[in-house]
């Protein structure tokens, strides 16, 4: 029934839904997992992704697949179609600039959504042409509204989050969330992880608990950390009182010592559950 | 008055060996009244490059908001930064748009390429770049006595200790015989480590 109104974007069907649009976001439930945490305690946003492609002959790319930069203070994670992606990245670039350029102040985390959404949502309804394939998690921080997490969707929909998953399996990864993602659990001296130093990075207990999560959505069993790409946006005061904030992606060595962290504690959790339940 | 001398301003480039510095002064005026003293017209565009713009100050904050603008995005597209002669001919290509009704402003480059070879290169408010291999670039209301000044003190391989103070005699000299340029010096020096800032005192006030 649904074939005869779902060829255009830019007509409803009798239940009142686009069907081109609902398709787009199938494409995205393909994707590779992406998530985002918003540390509780405002220390920083971590973005973690799984790389689909990896095969030996591919060339390493310099600039990532999955997290790319679109100022000093906004980066985003890409699930859906990478053509489709770096078109809406440039876009959000050149907005960011122009934005700069007239108020001298670096825009806005969520006036950059918009304007990444609203270019969306006109491929829904003029011109006759497909919606763009793609979900991002847009992660920024500004002096007025801190640390923010939005994600978006073809129909140019978006929405803010504290923590979050797209892409393949992202309901397995939603529901760890809803019983892991609170303030105790993502402070440093409260996660007993003793596989992490002390003198940790403040996002470890984020960075950890985005590790486990894609490790559930992954389909394989043996993670390698060339699958893996972590971001971490943070903020530093600087003397002037002015805020700067850092862009970094993790390199291999430093996911390895992650994800090895978050092995070694899966594995004894499931020897600690075997070992009681072997009480009864 | 010229238009390039209504707000006044002056800026000169060396290079040195395996490194580079730009001196600014700190002027703004409106004919022969004074504004502020506390506007230099050099700008640090990356970790090794900086920018300094002469000439009608609306015009020289355009071009660098401008420059600026293009920078990040070459930077955000390339994952790299952008090399002096790449921001020259950037520079020069921005102000040729604007042939039939130019930006009254002139900007100075000056910096290190990733092989630590220094350059320096100007252009003028149309975009005709200057020579590739220029040992120093001068430009603003005294820019000829900063032309003199370098002529006659620059030489070749001085290391960066010798570059700045070679660099501040020519500035402070041509900025103290000069009403419309001076009210203090900014002197930039750019070696392999990145961009080191000083204020220079000492110079006439007036």
């Amino acid at each position: 029934m649904s074939r005869r109104y779902d060829q255009s974007t830019t007509t409803f069907s009798p239940e009142g839904r686009l069907h081109q649009v609902e398709y787009a976001m199938e494409a995205i439930n393909n994707a590779g997992t992406c998530v985002g945490i918003v540390d509780p305690n405002g220390n920083g946003i971590v973005l973690a992704a799984e790389k689909r492609v990896v095969s030996k002959l591919l060339a390493p790319s310099k600039i990532s697949e999955k997290t790319y930069p679109i100022d000093d203070h906004i980066c985003c994670l890409v699930a859906g179609f990478s053509s489709d992606a770096a078109i809406l990245i440039q876009e959000a670039r050149l907005g960011a600039q122009r934005y700069l350029y007239t108020y001298q102040e670096p825009v806005p985390v969520e006036q950059s959504v918009k304007s990444i959404c609203n270019y969306k949502q006109s491929y829904t309804q003029f011109g006759g042409l497909r919606p763009f394939g793609v979900a991002f998690l847009f992660a920024g921080y500004d002096i007025n509204n801190g640390f923010q997490l939005y994600q978006t969707d073809p129909s140019g929909n978006y929405s803010g989050w504290k923590a979050t998953v797209i892409g393949q399996n992202n309901q397995a990864g939603k529901s760890i969330l809803k019983t892991d993602y609170n303030e105790t659990n993502l402070t440093p001296n409260n996660n007993n992880n003793e596989n992490n130093n002390n003198n940790e990075n403040p996002l470890t207990p984020s960075i950890n608990l985005a590790i486990k999560i894609l490790l559930k959505t992954m389909d394989s069993s043996t993670p390698d950390s060339s699958r893996f790409e972590i971001t971490l946006l943070t903020k530093n005061k600087r003397d002037d009182n002015e805020v700067d904030v850092q862009y970094m992606k993790l390199n291999d060595k430093e996911i390895k010592y992650y994800l090895d962290g978050v092995v070694t504690e899966e594995e004894k959790k499931k020897k600690n559950e075997a070992s009681t339940s072997s009480d009864i | 008055m010229s238009i390039f001398h209504h707000n006044g301003g002056a800026v000169c480039a060396m290079i040195g060996k395996e490194c580079a510095a730009i001196a600014t002064d700190h002027r703004l005026g409106v004919g022969f009244q004074l504004i502020s003293c506390q506007r230099p017209k050099v700008y640090q565009m990356g970790p090794k490059v900086c920018v300094g713009v002469t000439g009608l100050s609306t015009d020289a904050q355009t071009v660098y908001e401008k420059l600026k603008f293009r920078i990040k995005m070459y930077t955000l597209r390339e994952d790299r930064e952008i090399s002096p002669k790449a921001l020259t001919a950037m520079a020069s290509a921005m102000a040729y748009e604007r042939r039939f009704g130019p930006y009254f402003s002139a900007p100075v480059i000056c910096g290190l390429n990733d092989k630590n070879e220094p350059y320096v290169n100007g252009m003028d408010s149309l975009g005709a770049r200057g020579d590739e291999n220029a040992p120093f670039i001068v430009d603003g209301t005294c820019d000829e006595s900063l032309m003199g000044m370098c002529e006659a003190l620059w030489k070749p391989d001085m290391n960066p200790d010798e570059l700045a103070a070679v660099l501040e005699k020519c500035m402070a000299n041509s900025l103290n015989r000069d009403c419309l340029s001076g009210w203090g010096m900014t002197i930039y020096v750019i070696t392999k480590d990145g961009v080191s800032t000083r204020e220079v005192q000492g110079t006439r006030m007036d």
